[in-house]
Formats: C-alpha cells, structure tokens, sequence
C-alpha cells in the first residue's frame, strides 16, 4: 500500500519529539451494500473507504490523527502535529520494519467484485420468496447482502510491520408480519470472516422460512408479564447475555481505570463454577475472528473465566501499558477513523453437560428465550439490558405460549453467580458491537443457559 | 473548495451519464480526554468523502470514495452506472437546480474555530477536577471529553445546482460513577455549544453529580401499570428513537405507524411535533438537505393530528407532493429521508405540576437498550430505565432498575400533560418533562 521506506519516515517523524511508541495503521476498504424491500432492489452502493492513523503514546497520553490524503506531505504533517504533545527533541533510532509472518487463519475463495451483481441479487431475491411464501401474513421483506475487504497495515515503532487482508460477507433478512394494524418482525443475519462462498453455503429457504416463523409467531403473542422470573435463554445470540453482562466489564478500557466493577476481581470466583467463557479471535472464519489484531498482534485463543474463576482481562497495548498484563491481541478498531482499544472477538460461554430438556423441566414458571435481540451495559455499575426477539413462557417443565415485548435488565455480577445450569448445544450468531473504538464485528455464543432469577419488563396488565 | 475534482468527475461522467449530481464532505475535529488530571488521549481528526449519484436511461446509481484520485473518480463513475442498471426504485428521481436557500442560521461560529488548544484542556481538566471534589461520594469519573468539529458540505448537480456550507460545533462530556457503600449508581451528561464562552464545566459537574447522587440507594417498587413522567432529556430519547416513524420513505415502504394516516388523530391534543431545519442556531440546522432543496419547518403533528410526514423530493414525487427539504444522505449512503432538529412543543405549567396530577408518579431521567428494546415499526418498546417515585407530589425515593413497557403511539395519546422546561438535550431532539398516563413497569 504505501513504500516502507516513507512508512519508516512517518513513524520516526512521529517520535522526534521524544514519543515512546509510534505506530501507523493504513487501511484500503472496498465495501458493497445491496438492499431490496418490496422485492426490489433498493440500493446497490459500491465505495472506497482510505485513509491513514498515526498514533502515538508518550507516557500515558495517547495523541491519535487520521487523515484520507496519503501523499507523503500529508502524512509527514500528521506525524508531526501527533509528535508536539511530546516535550523534548531526541535523536531517534533508524527504524527496521520486519514483517511479521503469521498463518492465515481464515482464508477465502472468493472475491466480492468478482461475482456479478445480478447473481447477488438473485440470492437476495430467493431469500425474499421464501420468507413471503411462509405465511400470508407476512407483508414485507427487507433483505441485505453487505460484503467488505478491509485490507490493513500496521507498522510501529517496535519494529513491527503487518499487513492483512479481511473479507467479511454478511447476509441479513427481517420478515414483517401484520394483522389489524399490529406489525412485528423477525430477522436473521449470519456472517463470516469468509469470501462470498459463504453464502453459497446457506440454505437460503431455511433462512426466510426462520425470519418470518418469529414474525408470526410474535405476531400471535401475547404480551409478555412483568417480574422477577427463573429464565432459560437458548444457544446461538443468547451469548449477547455474557456479552453485556461481563464481557464489555472485562475489556481493558474500564478495567485499567478502574470503572469496571470486574476491575479488582482476576482470581476471585465471578461467576457459578459452571461458567467457563472465552474470547477466541483464532476460530476459522468466524464473523468476529481475525489474524492479526489492529495493533499489529497475532490474534488469540483468551480463556476469560474458567469454572467461575476470573482469570483473563481483554488487553490492549495501552491497557497492557496500565495495568500491566500481558496484551491478548485484543485491540481493535471500526477503521483508520479510530484509535484502537481493548475489544471483543468471538466471545462465548463454553458448552456444559446439561440438556436443554433438562433446563427446561427445572422451571415451573419463568420464561423461554429462545432467541435475543440485542443490548447494553452501564461498566461502571454492571447494570444490562437485553431484548427478546422470540420468547415464551415456561409452565410446568415445558415451553407454552410464545410472549412478545419482553426485555431482561439485571447486573452483570451478581447475574453471573445465578447461572446454574449450561447446556450442551452451543451455537454462535454474528454482530456488531459498539464501543470508543467504533462498531467492530464480534460473534457472540452459548449453549442453553439457566439464569435462577432475572428481571422480566413485560407490558401485561396484571 | 474542491472545485478541481468536482470538475474531473463531471468530465468523467459526460459521457456515461445522463445526469449526476456530486456530495462533498469535509470534516475536521479535535477531541481530547482527561482521566485522573492527565490528559489520556488527544484526537485529531481530518476526513473527507465524495459521493456520486448518476442517472442514466432513467435509473439511479450510488458509489463514493474518501481517496481522491482520477483513478477512484473513474471507479465511482463506473460503479455507479454499473449499480444503475440494477436499482429498482420506481419513482422519478429528480436532479434539479432549486432556489437559494436562507443562508442565516448562525450554524458557523468562526471564533470557535480560534480558540486555544491550552485553553479547552484547561476547561476539561476543571470538569473532572470539580466533579470529584464535589462530592465524596463521587467514585470515578468514567469519560471526561471536550471535542468540537467543523463540516463543510458541498452539493452540485448537472441541472445548474451548486451550494455550499459549513457549520462547527463544541461538546463537552462527562459521565460519573458515585457510591455509597455497597451501592454504586452512573449519570452522564453533556453541553453542546458554537459559543466557548458558554462551556461552564462547574455548572455541567455540579448537575451531573448531583443527577448521579439522587440514584443511590433505590428502592425496587411493586411491578404494575404507573402514571410516568418522562424528564426532557429522556422524553428527547424517545422521540429520537421513534423519529423514522415520521419517514415517508419507510411509510411506503410499509415500515411506519403513521402510513396512512395523515389527517387522522395520532396523539392527545398537547402534542404538537415539528421538524425545523431552519431554526436559528440549532444542531442539525442547514441551509438545504443533500439533495440541495431549501430547508423549511414542517409541522408533523399539530395538537394531535398527523399533519405531514418527512419527504425528499423522490419520496414526494410518489405522494404528487412537494418535497419538505428532508431529503439525507451521507456520501457513503443512498439518498434517504431524515429529521433535522425535531422537537415537541412546550407546554405551559410547570415541571412540579406533572407529580402533583398523581398519588403515585415515577419519573424516568434515564433509558438504556433504546436500540434493541425499541422496535420503531410495531412501536413496541421495552426498555431498561433508571428514576424515581413521587408520592402526592413529592419524590420519595430512587428506583432499583426498572423496565418502562408500551407503545409508542399509545403513549403519545397518553400524554396527560406537558411542562415547560423544553430543552434541546439530544443535540437536535427538543422536548420538555412529560406525563403519560400509564406504563407498564417491572423491577
């Protein structure tokens, strides 16, 4: 992408003011959007994304600057304005970039401007079929295919000198389901770190078919009670459940501050001892995988809870710098608009011995999650949130009535020792995570889960 | 600025479109965070991006590209009257030169532009300083952040249109975790502001630890169906959440509660919701939208019934009507339609008269999950809320966690009353605290 000799020139301009880490990262995205409602094709967008950030850590300030004109010149001058917050003129040592081998972990096949649109659209297409011919109820199909080949650089003052190419191919459909005026809606959206094979590999029936089954069957709902309930959440998205309600308390960013209420906790028992939860960026072409991190680091395998006991943090290289753990190749970054930060990968809670039936006949009355939505968590206190996408009730040991409008709130902490049953059946699901560094891919996971008590807000008058 | 590549593309397209119509954007911005009186990071940021809409044989295509080069020109060009041949929008889209638009909004301040970098770190390192001694109880400050930015918008079409503004703004941000013995309880806040000398960190750390401290120590409530007051901020967050049921593109897309229903009877009679683009020095204030066509106020609910919708002039042409000038689009996206500073008209009485309707009033300062728990096509919403309970009047006492439930209709024909300390706190979603008369609660 750019000559290593200007690339050197740019880190050591970035540490000629005395800098005690330079780095560069360089990114040139192609990304293709194709979106159809009503049948149709309602957008098609193809785009170039380019651009530049030089970051720097003096101490314990980090100075970052992104800029998209790439010519020497520009990128000189953004290292020197990112160099001035350092006080001192030094003599900076010549750099030698060496690059960094690493195995491809997650390779492709094929390219997403090498497949013609009309044969994208076809899929789409086909998927639309499906999801409308499931039931005359459904009124409206809003299907999209997103690809993007990211391809990275980053080098820095270490040495270090990295290059990655990423192809991520994503599909997403949300059926809509009406009757007397009421809509819902159902959806579905897997992904991969993977070429367009990907979605040759679908069953693209199975897919429509399954948006609209929750549409309509949310649709026939009831709304669903309010209390304080025994709950199963199933496999799959369930895992936004350890997401939000430990995982982003686990990422350095609030752990080297000391904000995460998990901050003082590595060693000590967090959770049931029937939990054991790990962050993997190795597994093969997994939406939320990588090969190197932003930063430049061969991406890992961290356990981050064994048997209920703390025993890893998501670490950074500045979270690394502060709280003095080993960095886990977890930093990450939306795009070169972003400095990096301690980040989730492909996180999950690792599968128990239980059945799901088992789960399941536990409860006399509390509810089924069988699919999430998506949520948020306050680090500071623990406090999350999550929607159910499809939910029903559980009544003597068995599953009964499907209930709508349900979200579960509850603390990270204290819900994590209420876990007392995991199940066998893991599953992963793809999305997008929110953070300071920008909206990266993750996957999040789990097998069956039983929480003992959480916090149901349902609308059903009582 | 940018006149050279405007010109390239337009020579690059001649012959490949029969119409096309340029998007610049440029972006400048300066952030810098405290933690602990040091200063944690400073951001500099400098972006641009340009997109293209073309239109051939009468159908539209989309690309864009931050590098700027005459190879990424001919590329968008190509690609773009590559996606023409496939897009299937059945509607006339239009490029045109439209009429001038009123330039006097005060969106620009260009003394913002000169204010010293020493200067905003000294005002963000207060911030945090008074925040923590304050209070004891004040545990950490989470995020300590100023930031301001500048944005310069560039449209020109083959039609004749070719307009430009720009605009800045500065922010400051703050969020807090205070404890109280095993209780730890968060609130954050911020200023929004083209004017420095109205950034005042003392009065924006005094509130928002003060906001925080009131959370301590809550107390769970019995689960049921609540008179709720919503606060201005929180109220704001609704209303921005359920802004796209206002979108005629998702109307006719059948994605919207309100398609169909112009004219009807969509929210008790207090509520009256307006869209203004023109309002004098708002956030999202411009002189036109992104297709180039002048800004206007439009009332979308007057005392209840549903006025208007939002339109572009692609959405517009569908109905046989006039666009609202609300037509969006960033230069990476397709041409959509958007709200500019929306807001729901004050009411006349007082805050304290909202608690005082009820035996038993909760009062909602702050939401979370509003991007899952919220559906804006059934209206359905079921989100994770923090607040207090008023008895007769008076507020008696934090609540744990809560859940607020309902409809986002029903709840707009719900409102009981309205105060009159309207406030644009999202930035450009204005509203004032706000009594609805029921909601399902859980906790």
């Amino acid at each position: 992408m750019l000559p290593k000799p200007l690339i050197e020139k740019v880190i050591e301009k970035a540490l000629s003011r005395g800098a005690d880490f330079a780095e560069l990262f360089v990114e040139n995205q192609y990304q293709s959007n194709i979106t159809l409602n009503d049948s149709k094709v309602k957008q098609s967008i193809v785009g170039r994304d380019y651009g530049a950030g030089i970051r720097v850590i003096y101490g314990s300030l980090a100075i970052y600057a992104y800029t998209n004109d790439l010519q020497e010149a520009s990128l000189l001058a953004a290292a020197d304005a990112v160099s001035k917050a350092a006080k001192s003129d030094c003599r900076v040592k010549a750099l030698d970039l060496t690059t960094l081998a690493y195995k491809n972990l997650h390779p492709y096949q094929i390219m997403a401007n090498d497949i013609a649109k009309k044969e994208k659209i076809d899929l789409l297409l086909n998927i639309d079929k499906h999801a409308r011919a499931y039931s005359k109820l459904i009124t409206q199909a809003d299907l999209g295919i997103y690809e993007r080949m990211q391809h990275v650089l980053i080098a820095n003052s270490e040495g270090v000198f990295v290059e990655d190419d990423r192809h991520y191919s994503r599909i997403r459909v949300t059926s809509i389901a009406e009757k007397n005026g009421e809509k819902q809606t159902g959806s579905e959206s897997p992904g991969g770190l993977i070429g367009y094979e990907f979605f040759r590999g679908l069953d693209l029936e199975d897919l429509g078919m399954k948006a609209s089954q929750i549409a309509v069957t949310m649709l026939e709902a009831d709304y669903a009670p309010s209390g304080k309930f025994p709950a199963i959440i199933d496999n799959g998205f369930g895992g936004v459940i350890f997401h939000e309600a430990c995982g982003h308390g686990l990422e350095t960013t609030s752990v080297a501050k000391g904000v995460s209420v998990f901050s003082d906790q590595l060693g000590k028992q967090i959770a049931n001892p029937v939990v054991t939860a790990i962050d993997d960026g190795t597994m093969p072409n997994m939406w939320g995988s990588e090969n190197v991190d932003d930063e430049g680091m061969p991406t890992k395998r961290t356990v981050l809870i064994e048997n209920g006991i703390l025993k890893s943090f998501m670490v950074d290289r500045i979270g690394s710098q502060k709280t003095g753990y080993e960095k886990t190749g977890s930093g990450r970054r939306e795009s070169y608009k972003y400095a990096p930060a301690s980040r989730m990968r492909n996180t999950f809670i690792a599968p128990g011995k239980s059945k799901l039936d088992e789960l399941i006949s536990s409860i006399d009355y509390g509810i089924y999650a069988k699919k999430m939505g998506g949520g948020s968590v306050q680090p500071g206190t623990g406090n999350f949130n999550f929607a159910v996408a499809e939910g029903y009730m559980v009544r003597n040991g068995k599953i009964a009535e499907p209930v709508r409008g349900m979200t579960l709130i509850g603390n990270g902490p204290a819900v994590l020792h209420k876990i007392s049953m995991v199940a066998d059946n893991i599953d992963y699901a793809a999305g997008m995570c929110g953070s300071v560094s920008g909206s990266v891919p993750t996957s999040v996971g789990q097998p069956a889960i039983k929480i003992d008590d959480i916090v149901v807000g349902g609308r059903k008058e009582s | 600025m940018y006149s050279k590549e405007f010109e390239k593309i337009f020579k690059i397209a001649k012959d490949k479109a029969d119409d096309v119509e340029i998007m610049l954007s440029v972006g400048k911005s300066f952030r810098v965070r405290v933690h602990e009186q040091e200063i944690e990071s400073f951001d500099y940021a400098d972006d641009k991006g340009i997109g293209i809409r073309i239109i051939r044989e009468g159908r539209v295509g989309y690309a864009y590209t931050e590098e700027f080069s005459d190879d990424a020109f001919e590329m968008i060009v190509n690609e773009a009257v590559e996606n023409s041949k496939y897009l299937e929008d059945e509607g006339v889209v239009l490029l045109d030169g439209y009429p001038d638009a009123e330039m006097n909004l005060d969106i620009y301040n260009p003394e913002l532009d000169e204010v010293d970098i020493e200067e905003k770190i000294r005002q963000t390192k207060d911030l945090e300083r008074i925040a923590y001694a304050f209070d004891k109880r004040v545990f950490s400050v989470s995020h300590c952040i100023y930031g301001d930015g500048f944005h310069y918008t560039r449209i020109a079409n083959t039609r004749g249109l070719n307009k430009e503004y720009k605009a800045n703004l500065a922010t400051m941000f703050i969020s807090v975790i205070v404890q109280d013995g095993e209780d730890k309880q968060s609130y954050a806040d911020y200023i929004a502001t083209r004017d420095f000398r109205d950034i005042d960190p003392e009065q924006l750390a005094r509130c928002t630890v003060n906001k925080a401290i009131e959370l301590l120590n809550p107390k769970s409530i019995a689960p049921g169906t609540y008179p709720v007051v919503f606060d201005n901020s929180s109220m704001s967050s609704m209303l921005a959440t359920f802004s796209s049921i206002f979108s005629s593109k998702r109307a006719q897309e059948g994605q919207s509660l309100l398609a169909g229903k112009h004219g009807e009877v969509v929210a008790n009679h207090h509520v009256t919701i307006i869209d203004d683009a023109l309002y004098h020095g708002g956030h999202s204030s411009r002189p036109f939208d992104y297709e180039g066509y002048p800004s206007q106020k439009t009332t979308l609910i007057e005392k209840g019934k549903l006025k208007s919708l939002l339109y572009n002039t692609q959405t517009a042409a569908k109905e046989g009507r006039e666009s609202t000038g609300n037509g969006s689009r960033s230069y990476k996206g397709n041409l959509n339609v958007s709200p500019s500073n929306l807001y729901m008209t004050p009411g006349k009485v007082n805050r304290d008269a909202l608690f005082a309707k009820h035996d038993k009033v909760i009062e909602i300062v702050s939401l979370a999950g509003l991007h899952s728990g919220a559906n804006d096509i059934s209206g359905d919403f079921s989100l994770s809320a923090e607040g207090f309970l008023y008895e007769k009047g008076i507020k008696k006492h934090a609540i744990q966690q809560f859940t607020i439930s309902g409809n986002f209709l029903d709840m707009l024909k719900n409102v009981e009353l309205i105060a009159n300390d309207f406030r644009f706190s999202l930035g450009s979603v204005g509203s004032s605290s706000t009594l609805v008369a029921k909601l399902s609660i859980s906790n």
